[in-house]
């Protein structure tokens, strides 16, 4: 329950609340305002109104006068108008009520509200009880002459009875609509927070139980399609990442250990064996020691570099980059290493827009694909890059040999990290170089893409091709 | 050359060190960033190997430091990290040299000797070299042995440029690749002796006198000695 009242959907729901109830409250104001307040000015208005005509009457007439009118107008006793005249001593001497009340004689010129008893009627006229009626009326004092010292009092009042009690319970009526309102905003919001609540709470559940160890958990979908659901659908997207990185990670760690294992093992035999030997033994296994351990810091290089871009380093340093002009640096740079291990390196461009990359990894890319070129493409003889523009504004670059290719079911293992193909375990390398490009292109938020390069079931060559988006969409 | 060593491992300083001092170098050797930057100040040194990584005071502010206050003598980082970003920053901080860790003592020997010659020959002034009977003209880009003109590709008179700035000097493949392709990885192919064997087709060969020479397990120089 403190939880419910902690959420943040509650406190937006008790300000909504708060403010829904001012607005009611100068609603009703408002409302109070236009009617009691008109009606208790007409309510004067009409006994001023018949004021003036008594003083009127008194002025002209006189007192006698002014005497029968009263008399006969107080005879209307239910139109809720009461007058009397009194005599200076206060004594009724006409009118419809019994006696002046209390308060009129120390009341000013001003309206004063008062009470007062009178027999309660039945519809038959006779007379069941006493009823309490209120009123509000004013007094005046009339002089029978100008220098008389005593006054006629004239008294004019209205029943406001009814429109008391109508008033009495417009604002009961309006209490318990505020407290309405106020108490079903608490409770819709108490709904609500519970309702997102428990939303959240299977999203902190997943959580938990991730951080407990359970990697393969995911926030449950509700189905419902709102900002929740997109929530809980990225968070499940990010989850899958983490699992893949986290399941790369550990699969980097086991070939690390078996890949660098076997050098150091290999390093550690000759050395034993060279304590035993000669000089000439031992300058022999010296210098085998130094190239594996320089193949090593190859590899962690290598492994460095994989990390480096994959956690999405150097994303700072992409600028518009042209392709053709990077192949055509990268032709050169290997034309003649080409040539020597027996192969044409041809460059095959047509005009392509730039796109969004780093000229430093796109090369490195390059000229990994290339060395893969000219160490694995046995028996080729030519090797091409190929640069041209793809659909939906994609920009291809490709490197094609016509050695003996990559049979389809491996096409996919040979992106991993140091995975190498049975037939090349005797040739140098660290495996990396293709996940290298792999990494380069994800860098890029391209793909990569391996196929046959030629028509040819005998040696159907390797294609690699990485895909760039467009630079826009980059 | 005089050198200051500027690195907290020990081990690594001490390996360091031995191998410039076999090479003909005076060395000395700080342990921290403040302490380099005192040294720094004190003595005159030729070139600075620093690394990036330092106790107290890490190499880059210091370096940044003795470069506000007028020090111009070559710098070179050591660092385990390494991609452009790391060389950029090191740059910006007054660097003129970056080499990332583990590397091969003949690499960091050829950089820091080409550093301290930098500051003897300011680079921009000198518009000819000449090595034996073999010359080159930056300005009219022409290259000339025994008087006899030579034709080169653009690239092989960049490489030819270098090696010719750099002369009697160790230059390793990894300097090529990063300062004349301006390229800053290392491909597992021989390209770079590819292009060196093509250029010295074309200088040596019809010479008796060979000049560019392979220097095993380091890089190329290009030299008159015998």
């Amino acid at each position: 329950m403190l939880r419910l009242l902690r959420t943040t959907t509650f406190s937006f729901t008790i300000i909504y609340v708060f403010v829904f109830a001012i607005a009611v409250a100068l609603l009703g104001l408002l409302f109070y305002q236009n009617t009691f307040g008109v009606m208790s000015k007409q309510t004067d208005a009409i006994i001023d109104q018949e004021m003036v005509v008594l003083s009127e009457v008194f002025s002209t007439e006189g007192a006698g006068v002014l005497r029968r009118v009263i008399r006969e107008r107080a005879a209307w006793r239910d139109d809720g108008l009461y007058m009397l005249i009194g005599a200076p001593s206060g004594a009724v001497l006409s009118g419809n009520l019994s006696a002046l009340p209390p308060e009129a004689l120390s009341a000013g010129e001003g309206f004063f509200n008062f009470t007062f008893e009178r027999p309660r009627l039945n519809a038959a006229g006779r007379e069941v009880g006493i009823e309490t009626r209120e009123a509000r009326g004013k007094i005046r004092r009339f002089k029978p002459t100008p220098d008389a010292e005593t006054s006629f009092l004239v008294f004019v009042a209205r029943d406001i009875s009814t429109r008391e009690a109508l008033r009495e319970r417009s604002q009961a009526l309006m209490t318990r609509i505020g407290a309405a309102t106020i108490g079903l905003g608490i409770l819709m919001g108490l709904v609500f927070s519970r309702a997102l609540l428990r939303r959240v709470d299977s999203v902190n559940r997943t959580a938990r139980a991730i951080r407990d160890g359970d990697m393969s958990k995911r926030i449950a979908l509700t189905g419902a399609g709102d900002e929740l659901e997109s929530l809980a659908l990225n968070l499940n997207a990010m989850l899958d990442q983490i699992e893949r990185l986290m399941s790369g990670m550990r699969e980097v760690s086991d070939n690390i250990a078996h890949d660098l294992r076997s050098p150091l093992n290999r390093i550690r035999g000759r050395l034993t064996e060279a304590l035993k030997g000669g000089v000439d033994e031992r300058d022999e296994a010296l210098r085998a020691t130094l190239a594996d351990a320089e193949n090593m810091i190859m590899t962690f290089n290598a492994l460095l570099s994989i990390a480096r871009i994959e956690s999405g380093e150097g994303a700072g340093s992409m600028e518009a980059v042209d392709l053709v002009a990077i192949a055509q640096e990268m032709v050169e740079l290997y034309e003649p290493a080409a040539q020597d291990a027996g192969f044409v390196l041809q460059l095959k461009t047509a005009p392509a827009p730039p796109v969004r990359g780093s000229r430093s990894l796109i090369s490195q890319a390059l000229a990994n694909l290339l060395d893969n070129a000219l160490k694995y493409a046995v028996g080729g003889t030519t090797i091409r890059i190929d640069v041209r523009k793809g659909s939906d504004g994609r920009v291809l670059l490709s490197v094609l040999d016509d050695g003996p290719g990559v049979p389809a079911a491996e096409r996919d293992s040979v992106l991993k990290r140091f995975v190498r193909l049975e037939q090349s375990r005797s040739t140098p390398g660290s495996g990396l170089g293709l996940s290298l490009v792999s990494a380069i292109a994800r860098a890029h938020r391209g793909a990569i893409a391996l196929g046959d390069s030629q028509a040819n079931a005998e040696r159907p060559g390797l294609k690699v091709t990485i895909a760039f988006p467009a630079f826009d969409k980059a | 050359m005089r050198i200051l060593v500027i690195e907290d491992d020990s081990e690594a300083a001490a390996h360091v060190s031995k191998g410039l001092r076999e090479a003909g170098h005076v060395v000395d050797h700080a342990m921290d960033g403040e302490v380099g930057l005192n040294m720094a100040d004190v003595g005159d040194y030729d070139a600075y190997v620093i690394d990036r990584m330092l106790p107290k005071l890490d190499g880059v502010s210091m370096l940044s430091r003795r470069r506000a206050d007028g020090d111009e003598t070559p710098a070179l980082f050591l660092s385990a990290l390494g991609e452009v970003d790391d060389r950029v920053k090191g740059f910006k901080a007054g660097g003129d040299d970056y080499l990332v860790k583990p590397y091969a003592f003949p690499e960091l020997l050829a950089r820091v000797e080409a550093l301290g010659r930098r500051r003897v020959a300011p680079a921009n002034v000198t518009t000819r070299y000449a090595v034996g009977d073999l010359e080159i003209d930056v300005i009219t880009r022409t290259v000339r042995r025994a008087g006899r003109k030579i034709d080169l590709q653009p690239r092989e008179f960049r490489l030819l440029e270098y090696l010719m700035r750099h002369a009697a000097q160790v230059v390793t493949r990894t300097m090529l690749l990063e300062n004349v392709w301006e390229y800053h990885f290392d491909p597992q192919t021989n390209v770079i002796d590819v292009h060196i064997s093509r250029l010295r087709s074309k200088i040596d060969k019809d010479f008796d006198k060979p000049l560019l020479k392979t220097i095993r397990g380091a890089g190329y120089t290009i030299d008159d000695a015998d």
